[in-house]
């Protein structure tokens, strides 16, 4: 007891020591989070993302009929993956223009993985004659699984920096309890102030939807974090089919018969799930051994318009179509975390309550690239001499700019990466890839070696030069640029092109402002008022 | 020596402390979450709720940790609230 | 349309929730307003705030209603916090 009395001084409250714990845990991970922030924001629009990044494809006038789709990608698939257990498509919607598939291969046992994917063109059912890449959903994928690494590692990493984010959050609450009270009121102070209060502005008017994201992402992957109950209470085979109906539309292969037998008509099937769902309802359709006399296709319900992902599903027998069962309700536990399942992935939303996911995201991002940017701004008054700070202080500093502007940088290189490589090459969509991660290093070799400051605003300067062209780009490699996408009404990619400008502005006022920063060194002296405040939205980065 | 041990003296509460919330803390989220089997409802309803149930017990855990005034506190806290949920535990395992 | 009219509601709710408080009242007219104006600019707000939850209710139900009606309040709440900074900095500047 009294050692410890020696680590934390009388007079340290409880302010304090949470204050310090949202010190530390918000800059232990720090830059994960801003990586799974910023790549998560824009996972908002991945669909559109994906359609843009396929060019080949044309744009949707109007979603095809999901019957006729189905059957046709299944007969494409019946073709081209026989003897396969399991295959699951997803049907094209409003926002989504391709037929996304993924199969089990045949002769794989149950327990083991064996899986194949593919993009199917709704028109044709054939595989989509699109350059070879991933699309938006890279950087879906690496928000919560990242990247070179086994997909459970990666998404523990994500679990770990989403738990970090939820102690930061309570803390700061904590700590800055009197903000919530007077929220309106408080004044932009001067210096390491106005970083803090952007700080807090950010945190205060995101506050509802940073909780909710960060728990909801939790709950999203609860099963691989917190196994113990499901492995102490869901024991034999029946309880285990029993306990994924409660989370999952995907039907699990059984014991095929061995007996060879064609699958009955899909899209009746769809037909029938239309009528319950509406026209554009339906989202999956699941075939576990099909060609086989056990067969069974189950019809799923698409996520937009309901706030739950929990499963909606009519399950048929296969080879005569007829409905066996019909699931629509789950347990009130399965339900909530179906709920917060949805709101985390926000599908069910229509255009507009996107963009307001995508703007708090987007604030969320700027929270977590302030709260970075203020431990150096802290810090430096405090160092004994600022030309030669610690080891530690440098550390911070230089990942700071590869992790904040190096990954603005890193994402428009992944776009143009789409539009320049050419088609033909070996591997290409794992190139798009590698291009994303060879320029992000280089961001943090550049931040090593340039002064810090001259490294943030060159960096923010590539940024917005390399968003600000990527529209430029578009026009000169396909035949969709912004004159015709406007013309034809095409607002995939006439939003992609005014999105990539609004954000190279953006990067661009960033530059500015960091270039007219000044360090302030001494707490005491008063800097020149022009550089003292900005509006929250521009306060992302002023880094000295 | 001797600052040797001073060093261990100061900084072994800290150590202890984030030992407390990071291992301490996810123990009694995954004892909670095997707890809730107990509870009268169905089993995938319980195992649900205890996962879902379990981040928040977590977090709550990591701030009691470093609210309260001393690092053993911290540890005589988690092991109170462990206990009943070790003896629910124990009757579903 | 509902979007529109809620986020206006959201914004305008806020707008008149931030100047009932007694320091946006200084920065903006230099002195306190009336309790009575006060009170009638927090019951604006709040019944702005509430007429703007119950559109969306009405339009989309109480799930999506909710989640959008976060948004719209997230968003408006950080354009009058913005709008009050800005005004803040302008006057200061010219001063």
């Amino acid at each position: 007891m009294k050692t410890d009395q020696e680590a934390r001084p009388d007079g340290r409250g409880l302010r304090q020591s949470m204050s310090d714990l949202h010190t530390w845990v918000g800059l232990l991970l720090g830059w994960v989070l801003y990586a799974m922030f910023l790549t998560g924001t824009v996972s908002y629009f991945k669909d559109e993302l994906s359609q843009w990044m396929r060019p080949e494809l044309p744009a949707q006038s109007g979603v095809p009929d999901q019957a006729v789709v189905a059957q046709r990608v299944a007969d494409e698939l019946v073709a081209l993956v026989p003897g396969s257990p399991q295959w699951s498509l997803r049907l094209p919607d409003a926002r989504n223009n391709s037929v996304y598939a993924f199969w089990r291969t045949a002769g794989t046992a149950p327990g083991q993985r064996g899986f194949g994917e593919g993009n199917f063109d709704p028109a044709t059912g054939q595989t989509v004659s699109s350059r070879a890449t991933l699309g938006g959903d890279f950087f879906y994928r690496f928000h919560f699984q990242f990247h070179y690494m086994p997909v459970v590692w990666g998404r523990w990493i994500a679990g770990i920096a989403a738990m970090f984010m939820l102690v930061a959050i309570v803390s700061g609450v904590i700590t800055h309890k009197k903000i919530f009270v007077d929220f309106f009121t408080f004044r932009w102070g001067k210096g390491q102030r106005s970083w803090l209060d952007a700080h807090n502005a950010l945190s205060v008017f995101g506050l509802p939807f940073h909780a909710m994201i960060t728990y909801t992402g939790l709950v999203t992957l609860m099963a691989l974090y917190m196994p113990w109950g499901q492995q102490v209470g869901i024991k034999t085979p029946a309880e285990r089919q029993q306990f994924n109906a409660e989370l999952s539309a995907f039907i699990q292969p059984g014991k095929p018969s061995g007996e060879a037998a064609p699958l009955a008509s899909i899209e009746d099937m769809v037909r029938h799930a239309q009528e319950r769902w509406g026209r554009d309802g339906v989202g999956r359709v699941t075939a576990t051994h099909p060609g086989d006399a056990a067969a069974r296709v189950a019809v799923a319900r698409g996520d937009g318009g309901r706030v739950s992902m929990s499963p909606q599903y009519l399950e048929f027998e296969g080879t005569t179509g007829k409905l066996l069962a019909v699931h629509e309700g789950v347990g009130p536990a399965a339900e909530t975390r179906g709920v917060l399942y949805a709101l985390h992935l926000g599908r069910f939303s229509d255009t507009v309550t996107r963009w307001l996911y995508f703007l708090v995201s987007l604030a969320g991002t700027a929270m977590v690239g302030t709260g970075l940017v203020m431990w150096t701004v802290k810090r430096r008054q405090k160092l004994p001499d600022p030309a030669r700070p610690h080891i530690g202080f440098h550390v911070v500093e230089r990942l700071n700019i590869a992790s904040i502007a190096g990954l603005s940088v890193a994402m428009a290189a992944f776009l143009w990466a789409n539009r320049l490589l050419p088609e033909t090459l070996a591997d290409r969509a794992n190139w798009e890839i590698h291009s994303f991660f060879i320029v992000w290093a280089l961001t943090l070799l550049h931040g090593v070696l340039r002064p810090a400051k001259k490294a943030w605003v060159e960096q923010l300067w590539l940024a917005a030069a390399l968003l600000a062209l990527l529209p430029v780009l578009n026009a000169a490699t396909t035949h969709r640029p912004l004159w015709r996408s406007l013309a034809e009404g095409d607002w995939v990619f006439v939003g992609m092109d005014l999105m990539c400008w609004a954000l190279a502005a953006l990067h661009a006022v960033l530059a500015v402002r960091t270039l007219r920063h000044r360090a302030k060194l001494r707490p005491a002296r008063k800097p020149a008022p022009k550089t003292v405040n900005e509006p929250a939205g521009g306060a992302v980065l002023r880094e000295g | 020596m001797t600052s040797v041990a001073g060093r261990v003296r100061s900084v072994g509460p800290l150590v202890s402390r984030i030992a407390a919330a990071l291992f301490g803390g996810y123990a009694l989220a995954a004892l909670a979450s095997v707890a809730v089997l107990a509870l009268p409802m169905s089993t995938p309803q319980a195992v649900l709720t205890g996962e879902m149930a379990s981040f928040i017990i977590y977090a709550a855990a990591v701030i009691w940790v470093f609210a309260v005034r001393s690092a053993l506190r911290a540890w005589a806290g988690l092991l109170v609230v462990a206990a009943p949920l070790l003896l629910a535990a124990w009757s579903v395992w | 349309m509902t979007h529109l009219s809620s986020f206006i509601l959201c914004l305008t709710g806020f707008a008149a929730l931030a100047v009932a408080m007694d320091r946006p009242q200084h920065d903006l007219f230099g002195r306190s307003l009336p309790a009575l104006a006060t009170a009638a600019l927090r019951v604006g707000g709040a019944a702005s705030l509430l007429g703007a939850l119950g559109l969306l209710v009405a339009w989309q139900g109480w799930a999506l209603g909710l989640v959008m009606f976060s948004g719209h309040t997230s968003l408006g709440a950080g354009i009058v916090h913005g709008a009050l900074i800005v005004r803040q900095r302008w006057v200061a500047r010219s001063n």
